[in-house]
């Protein structure tokens, strides 16, 4: 026996903190020494902080900053032109507030084209504007004739440094080029201050003590925390609501891991507790591995992460058209998401290590499993937080969706979320109780998901959260793409061009547009003709068609969404056009459209002339005014319109415009081509378009319903069969002594595969059916209340994403888990039978 | 005072059908400076009366007196720090915790008693100079033979002030050289002081035992002094190999 120097009654009674570090330490090497059966839950951590990194730093610097223009001030102040008022303003509040940096800003056209630059005159040295310069090369103006040009000024006008250059009647010499580092797009050229002799704009950047009321500074004045609240659902927002979800899913699916890992160290946590550990120590070790996970899976991420930034960056640059600086990165979000990693995994790790203080250190000694615990089987708290869940998304639905009512949805959506997480161990009982009869495998694989249903119950929870999401994308992308009113998918298609006289799509709705000589004059029109055949020309389009509006529009005079869309005229060579021939449209129908279902609506009223001039409602008055309004028009339904949401997706037929006396004019023209137009194509045929006064339409960004609803069925789908994946192969290491049992008494390895198979399959089905349905209770919830899209728009089913998740996805887990489990375990021969 | 008794032990698992005796009616007690041995055929609860004597069990009736304190009736937390303080373990296979170097494995319950990792150390690594492994002492377990392992658990299990040494079939895993090897260190750690029960299978380890008590179906069925001293044992080994 070792003599001792410290007496014992000197020794902290818990081991404090040297008994602290020494499991911390111990967790720490076990995992140097089993990272690698830790793998699954380190990857999915360093991914999802990885995919932030990137995804926030992309989403945050891709659109304009709303926060650019503030340069290093607090305030920013904007004033239409320079007056004497602007002048004792800006006196006051330098004399107030110390330092303002004045920018005055003068919108120049460029001769010949539709694009314009600023003649500004800013200090390139002022307290607060010189992070919204950048000399490229040369030098700042120093003197009343010297000017600095960016790039799109110097490309427009053919100028570089040591060039003369004279405008507005002033004669320059171009000292050098420069840009706004924060707006590649902002195009100006940079004079002294003073040089500017009418400003059409005036900034002045100040720092005001924080605090002061908006109401002393004038209405006029920004702050960022006023930006801030008009701007509540920025990326940084969505990105931390996101990855929150992700964490969430990754805990879900780390709870198995752990607690296999939990179960592997069997032994070492049994000796650990002969060794006088307490039930404090034995749940620390687990959780600091917990930690210690999240830790180095995050800072692994965030590696990797800011790694592929710093690749993307210059791409990004490019297409932002800002600088993007190597470290602006919102740090707040990558934080969160570092922090809600660790979070995650300490708290997946939190249910193994108390369920390690409950086994008794014999049973751990001896490496026996605890029995599975018997989890609450009641399904009463997870069917009260769904009935919570669809009135609080009630509630939000019926804030009208102007913003209000987010809060609502958030806890809606947590709430159905715990819900689902607390009925799977419930759902998973019920499926023992349903497979009684079944055969062996079968029995065999639900009797063991039942069993042990603190693991397979989270793995159910995490692929039906999976698939809610999705689910959730689905279902409100077809009610929305649905909705034949506020008709919502891509503008135009690639192969399709829109030219726009100044009409626009919408005419100069009024009177006047149906008085004679109303809108473009007939020389101005022939003219602008000419230019889109030509274009038409270059482009090689096949058909050109000539597109024209009146002052009529469509109204619904109900509550819900509002029609939206241009209402084009069906002039015989449109319908020529589209194959559509005379005899196939009714003689008396008023108004033609290929959107489903348009024909059904009711209360629409065709309104036109004087209806808004006078005064008249905008909507909700049933029946309009006569003289002014056609209530309830013939609606025909015609499939052989196009679909784009700017195309003559919905017209007005002669027949109504001899009708209502409306007079059309040339709105422009749709021209189509038999190869989707390339990017020079356009670039050349929005300069044409420019040069006669007319502006295009290409196909816009946005995606069909289709391309949403796929991308959304097969995001669910690769999600819930990862998370399956992954956690398939924990429950069953779970049952390795059953499968022992079973090789040993002779069972084949079919059935080892059905069993497996059918482990996939329930697990699949169930996770997919609850997914739906919680999808179903949140948009029923939320649909019911909703003025604007009511319970009728989750009429458009989408029948076959259902099947896919429902049917298909199940089928492929069960067949992925067959084939897999053809390999006789590793190790099988060798172990006790226990 | 003896460093160990039991009064009176009994232990059943299971209810009903699945009853099963698993000790009843010991009484046993093992003295400072003693090493006793338990023997039995399997099944006989040799291990339960170890697990009970060392507080990871209790028993169904009876007391367990350690050092004059009844573990029975005691808390979780107050067994935890009895273990850490007073009881060592010695299992079959070992048990050291891989990931942890010799010289750790051996400090571990210090630190779980709240001693400081330097001092921790210089005990530790004092307990494995005094069983002839501190060459051995940074490395782990896995790369140690199975001898010098169980040379650690033993060290582990004396460190510090603890009195009582519960061993498993210490040698089980071991051939004949290596576990009188580790008999014989036991030996010496009882005669340092400490009490030490042994449960074995092996009669000629049993030997090395002040007293051994047989164990079947639960019951302590005979209790006798070993016919001969282990050195008298070996020697005639050596002689009539």
């Amino acid at each position: 026996m070792t003599q001792f120097p410290d007496p014992i009654e000197q020794r902290p009674p818990d081991g404090g903190m040297p008994a602290r570090r020494a499991v911390t330490r111990w967790a720490w090497r076990l995992l140097r020494r089993e990272w690698r059966q830790q793998l699954l839950v380190l990857a999915l951590i360093a991914l999802a902080v990885a995919v932030t990194t990137v995804g926030v730093g992309v989403s945050a610097n891709t659109p304009l900053s709303p926060y650019v223009g503030f340069g290093s001030a607090h305030d920013l102040a904007t004033f239409s032109g320079n007056s004497a008022s602007t002048t004792a303003k800006i006196a006051s509040w330098r004399q107030r507030y110390g330092a303002v940096d004045v920018i005055d800003n003068e919108t120049i056209t460029v001769p010949g084209t539709v694009n314009s630059f600023d003649l500004r005159a800013q200090n390139p040295l002022g307290p607060f504007g010189g992070s919204l310069l950048l000399l490229t090369s040369g030098r700042y103006p120093a003197k009343a004739s010297e000017v600095a040009v960016t790039e799109g000024v110097a490309s427009d006008f053919n100028l570089k440094v040591g060039s003369s250059w004279t405008i507005l009647g002033v004669t320059r010499r171009v000292v050098g080029t420069v840009e706004n580092p924060k707006n590649l797009l902002d195009d100006f050229a940079l004079v002294v201050p003073g040089q500017v002799a009418a400003p059409t704009e005036v900034v002045a950047l100040f720092d005001a003590p924080r605090g002061t009321p908006l109401r002393t500074l004038g209405s006029n004045v920004l702050t960022p925390e006023l930006v801030a609240q008009s701007n509540v659902l920025n990326p940084e927002t969505i990105s931390i609501a996101l990855v929150t979800m992700v964490m969430l899913l990754i805990a879900l699916v780390a709870i198995a891991g752990f607690t296999v890992i939990a179960q592997r160290r069997l032994r070492s946590i049994g000796m650990l507790g002969a060794l006088g550990a307490t039930d404090e120590h034995i749940k620390l070790v687990i959780r600091a591995n917990g930690v210690f996970v999240g830790l180095v899976g995050a800072v692994l991420g965030f590696i990797l992460g800011f790694a592929a930034w710093l690749a993307y960056r210059p791409i990004l640059e490019t297409s932002a058209h800002h600088v993007v600086g190597a470290l602006e990165l919102p740090w707040i979000v990558i934080v969160v998401a570092v922090v809600l990693a660790v979070l995650a995994s300490s708290f997946a790790s939190s249910r193994p290590a108390r369920a390690m203080t409950r086994i008794s250190a014999v049973s751990a000694l001896s490496g026996r499993p605890a029995p599975p615990r018997q989890l609450r089987r009641s399904a009463i708290p997870g069917i009260v937080l769904v009935v919570v869940a669809f009135f609080l998304l009630g509630a939000a639905g019926a804030s009208g969706g102007k913003g209000v009512g987010m809060g609502e949805v958030v806890l809606g959506f947590i709430t159905l979320t715990i819900s689902v997480v607390l009925l799977s161990p419930f759902l998973l009982t019920a499926l023992d109780r349903l497979s009684r009869h079944a055969s062996l495998a079968i029995r065999m694989a639900m009797r063991d998901l039942a069993r042990y249903r603190a693991r397979s119950g989270s793995a159910l929870g995490a692929i039906s959260i999976g698939v809610l999401i999705a689910m959730v994308v689905i279902i409100a992308s077809a009610a929305r793409f649905g909705n034949v009113l506020d008709y919502a998918g891509p503008n135009v298609s690639s192969t399709q061009l829109i030219i726009y006289t100044p009409n626009g799509p919408y005419g100069p709705r009024g009177p006047a547009n149906d008085a004679p000589g109303g809108g473009t004059s007939k020389a101005t029109t022939a003219s602008m003709a000419r230019s889109a055949n030509s274009i038409a020309d270059a482009l090689g389009a096949h058909k050109i068609i000539e597109l024209e509006t009146t002052s009529a529009t469509l109204q619904h005079a109900a509550p819900g969404r509002a029609y939206s869309g241009p209402l084009y005229v069906a002039t015989p060579s449109l319908l020529r056009a589209f194959g559509i021939p005379g005899s196939a449209v009714e003689p008396t129908a008023e108004i033609l459209s290929m959107r489903p279902g348009f024909s059904r609506i009711t209360k629409m009223q065709i309104v036109y002339g004087n209806y808004f001039a006078a005064g008249g409602p905008s909507s909700g008055s049933w029946p309009c005014r006569a003289g002014s309004c056609l209530a309830d028009p013939s609606v025909q339904e015609v499939s052989g319109l196009p679909s784009g949401t700017s195309a003559p997706n919905t017209v007005i037929t002669e027949y109504a415009l001899r009708r209502l006396g409306l007079k059309p004019i040339t709105s422009g023209w749709l021209v189509e081509t038999a190869k989707p137009l390339s990017a020079a194509q356009l670039t050349g045929a929005r300069g044409a378009a420019a040069a006669a006064g007319m502006s295009i339409e290409t196909k816009s960004s946005i995606p069909t319903s289709a391309t949403i609803i796929d991308w959304a069925t097969i995001v669910g789908t690769v999600l819930a069969l990862g998370i399956l994946a992954m956690t398939i192969g924990l429950i069953r290491s779970e049952t390795a002594g059953d499968l022992r049992i079973l090789t040993a008494a002779g069972a084949s390895s079919r059935t080892r595969r059905n069993l497996t198979a059918a482990t996939a399959t329930a697990l699949a089905f169930v996770g997919a059916a609850v997914g739906t349905s919680a999808a179903y209770v949140a948009m029923i919830g939320f649909s019911r209340t909703s003025a604007l899209d009511g319970i009728s728009s989750l009429a458009s089913v989408p029948v076959m994403n259902l099947v896919m998740i429902l049917v298909a996805m199940p089928l492929a887990a069960g067949i992925v888990g067959w084939l897999a489990a053809r390999r006789e375990p590793k190790g099988l021969s060798g172990q006790p039978l226990t | 005072m003896s460093m160990l008794e039991l009064r009176n032990v009994s232990k059943v698992y299971g209810e009903g059908a699945t009853e099963v005796d698993a000790l009843s009616d010991i009484d046993l007690a093992v003295e400072r400076g003693s090493l006793v041995a338990i023997m039995g055929p399997s099944g006989s609860g040799k291990s339960t009366l170890l697990t009970i004597a060392g507080s990871l069990e209790l028993p169904t009736t009876g007391d367990v007196m350690i050092n004059g304190t009844n573990v029975v009736g005691m808390s979780r937390y107050d067994k935890a720090r009895l273990r850490r303080r007073t009881i060592g373990y010695v299992f079959q296979d070992f048990n050291l915790l891989a990931g942890l170097t010799a010289v750790e494995n051996v400090s571990l319950p210090l630190e779980l008693d709240g001693v400081p990792l330097k001092r921790a150390r210089v005990q530790g690594m004092s307990a494995l100079d005094a069983l002839g492994l501190a060459h051995r002492a940074g490395r782990f377990p896995d790369e140690l033979s199975g001898g010098e392992r169980q040379r650690v658990a033993i060290a582990r299990a004396v460190v510090g002030e603890r009195s009582l040494l519960l061993a498993d079939e210490p040698s089980g895993a071991l051939d004949s050289v290596n576990g009188e090897a580790v008999m014989r260190m036991i030996l010496a750690a009882c005669h340092g002081g400490v009490a030490a029960l042994v449960v074995t299978h092996d009669a000629k380890l049993a030997s090395w035992a002040d007293r051994v008590v047989f164990l079947r179906d639960g019951r302590a069925v005979d209790e006798t002094l070993p016919p001969q001293p282990p050195e008298e044992l070996l020697s005639q080994q050596a002689t009539n190999p």
